[in-house]
């Protein structure tokens, strides 16, 4: 799968995906993010690579939603600087390299599916043959004409991911992509986003199921008390928890939280 | 592709505001004001152009443009101040609400050019709005009734220029405020505002509330309605309104802080202050009206446009003297539009009765120019020209103008009641369930393909 990346002149350009190896898409360094006196979190710095999934996962309140957000220029940070390519991005130009899709949106949930999916690719230049595969994956195509606030969360789950799919930029981050997917969907759901990755994309999930987590991420950004606790593999994190190899995620997340 | 991106969110906020049921609500309850206020006022009318027909003198006083025009479209005034700010604070607050702007600002398009595609469905929303008044101007056609075209396009302009304001401070309010409900209450503390504004502007006030009274919606209505075309209220209003929308535009970035979003605001509002003011310079009236109600004779007009010196009117009337209000629009209005260093003073700020203890010289107003000075207590333009001309040193011989004969018409519309209390409100409510209906098949449609 080749990716298009949109450039800042808000143009297209098609670019092929590494052959060998992974480059690093986005670095994240030293990000801090209070709400007066309350700090969210301090000093976060992590990569996010091509053909990579990285998981940020945490207790709840722990500020991954707030951390993604920061990252894709939807909430100020107080300090810190994201990268991209190299070269410090500012919040207004994240969107040239990263789409996020929020958790507990509804977006102009009046309007068919179908007209969504339509708008976003007309938006970036879809073409028609990648957005039926999309629909195709998604099974959405029994409610194409149906309003989105007419779907069961399921469906209205599906519909968002298919349209952050659409979207061009290096980097896709998705925040709870699988809350209200049964577990057949959840699967398959991972394998597309697997694909998608292989395909030269890097992709940023904020999770809170750890057994999700552990099936999809190739590394792990685990957030406790605002601070990044443990980064790395499933086996990078399972030294830093001082645990065995048959340790699940489970334990590390309890270890170091 | 920049350009089809635009016009895919063109389409795409247009779609939003025609799905949205507060749009046909707004459409149902605006013909029903509307068409009460046209009913209303045709019957007053008739019932004035009775003795109009039997009487050609006071024929010549019964305008469409007063009796009629307007009447009907104050009552969209009053729709679009008080349920238009709901479908256009839906427009933003609902995206806000449901996530849909966190998605809409990553889009490949800038933020002005979501702000413009809003205004633009916003701009959709007044059409539909405005459907039911038009409506009445060609029911008035239809039963025998007179229209100046140029009365009712300017008129029309006033009130579009107005609901431009009423749309960009209803942005304004969705932008800052975190629910729709919020930007709601905000939206009509501004209305309010303004009609403190008008109070105090009718009754007077002193500073430095005299000199926010301008800055009132309303009161960049009212030449508009009196049949003037004036383009220093017509800028002002189209200033104001980019203005609010741009400053919407500058608080809609998530990324931004508190601070920096109130330092952007406050630029904005320098550069509308400065833009407003500039406006204000742009002295281009035009007098719309058919019985040349807000002119002198050419020949005083010319006279008095050459008195380029300096003129000071110092008036000696309270706020609530009926002769100051008539002073007020039969000359002084007039002379604002005319002389170039124009100036009027207000001196007087209680009523006093004749025969009681007092100011002698309350009603006595001073006209100096060119260091000369005169006095006189009448207010009456047909007296107070030939001071004006006498301190100017000119003579001036009146131009014969055509009388105006106006239009009386004895009409009964009550018949057409059935079409803004029934057919129309029922249309909206198909256009709501049409506009749905219509949007599935496109979709079909659009997939098929």
């Amino acid at each position: 799968m080749t990716g298009r990346i949109l450039t800042q002149k808000g143009n297209f350009r098609r670019v092929d995906p590494p052959t060998v190896g992974r480059v690093i898409m986005l670095m994240v360094k030293n990000l801090i993010k209070c709400y007066g006196d309350l700090r969210v979190f301090h000093d976060v710095s992590f990569h996010v690579s091509s053909r990579e999934i990285v998981g940020i996962i945490g207790p709840n309140g722990s500020g991954k939603t707030t951390l993604i957000q920061c990252i894709a220029g939807l909430l100020p940070s107080d300090a810190g600087e994201i990268r991209v390519d190299g070269s410090p991005l500012s919040p207004e130009g994240r969107k040239v390299a990263l789409f996020l899709m929020p958790d507990g949106v509804l977006p102009w949930s009046e309007q068919c599916v179908g007209q969504l999916i339509a708008f976003f690719r007309e938006m970036y230049g879809v073409s028609g043959e990648q957005a039926r595969d999309v629909i195709r994956h998604f099974e959405l195509n029994p409610v194409l004409d149906r309003a989105l606030v007419r779907l069961s969360k399921g469906y209205r789950r599906r519909v968002l991911l298919a349209l952050a799919l659409l979207t061009p930029q290096p980097v896709l981050a998705l925040d709870e992509p699988f809350d209200g997917l049964d577990l057949r969907q959840s699967l398959s759901v991972m394998a597309f986003l697997r694909e998608v990755a292989r395909g030269g994309r890097g992709l940023l999930v904020a999770i809170h199921q750890l057994a999700d987590a552990a099936r999809i991420c190739d590394r792990l950004v685990l957030l406790g008390a605002g601070r990044v606790v443990g980064l790395g593999t499933l086996k990078e994190v399972r030294d830093q928890a001082r645990l065995g190899a048959k340790a699940s995620l489970e334990d590390v997340f309890l270890a170091l939280t | 592709m920049r350009l089809r991106r635009f016009v895919a969110l063109l389409s795409h906020e247009s779609r939003e505001i025609l799905l949205a049921r507060s749009l046909w609500l707004m459409a149902a309850l605006m013909s029903m004001i509307v068409g009460y206020g046209f009913i209303q006022a045709v019957d007053l009318f008739s019932e004035a152009s009775r003795a109009g027909l039997e009487n050609r003198e006071l024929a010549r006083s019964l305008a469409v443009l007063d009796g009629v025009l307007v009447p009907t479209f104050g009552s969209l005034y009053v729709g679009i101040t008080l349920l238009f700010p709901f479908v256009a604070i839906r427009a933003l607050g609902h995206d806000k609400q449901s996530g849909a702007l966190a998605l809409a600002l990553q889009l490949p398009v800038t933020t002005t050019e979501i702000v413009a595609a809003k205004a633009f469905a916003i701009g959709l929303a007044w059409l539909v709005a405005v459907v039911p008044a038009v409506g009445a101007v060609l029911i008035w056609r239809s039963v025998g009734g007179h229209i100046g075209a140029g009365e009712l396009a300017n008129l029309l302009l006033g009130h579009a220029l107005y609901a431009w304001a009423v749309a960009g401070m209803s942005m304004l309010a969705a932008a800052i405020a975190e629910t729709p409900s919020t930007a709601a209450i905000v939206a009509l503390g501004f209305t309010l505002g303004f009609w403190v504004l008008d109070f105090a502007a009718a009754s007077g006030v002193q500073e430095p509330l005299a000199s926010l009274t301008p800055l009132s919606l309303t009161a960049g209505l009212r030449p508009f309605e009196h049949g003037v075309f004036s383009l220093p209220h017509a800028l002002g209003m189209l200033t104001a309104g980019a203005a609010l929308l741009m400053a919407a535009r500058e608080w809609l970035p998530m990324y931004r802080s508190l601070r920096q979003k109130a330092v952007r605001l406050g630029i904005v509002a320098l550069l509308a202050l400065v833009g407003v003011t500039l406006a204000g310079g742009a002295r281009v009236y035009r007098d719309v009206r058919e019985d040349r109600h807000n002119s002198f004779n050419p020949s005083d007009e010319a006279a008095l446009r050459q008195m380029r010196r300096g003129l000071v009117i110092t008036v000696r009337l309270s706020p609530d003297d009926s002769r100051r209000k008539e002073f007020d629009e039969n000359v002084l209005a007039k002379l604002r539009r005319l002389v170039p260093h124009f100036m009027v003073r207000y001196e007087a700020r209680q009523v006093v009765i004749a025969g009681t203890q007092g100011d002698e010289r309350y009603g006595l107003n001073t006209y100096d120019y060119a260091g000369r000075q005169t006095e006189s207590r009448s207010t009456s333009p047909r007296e107070i020209l030939p001071i004006l001309h006498e301190l100017a040193g000119v003579k001036v011989s009146p131009v014969t103008v055509p009388d105006y004969p106006g239009h009386p018409l004895v009409a009964n519309v009550h018949a057409w009641g059935w079409l803004f209390y029934v057919i129309l409100p029922i249309g909206a409510a198909l256009a709501s369930s049409w506009t749905r209906r219509v949007h599935i098949r496109f979709t079909q449609a659009k997939e098929a393909l």
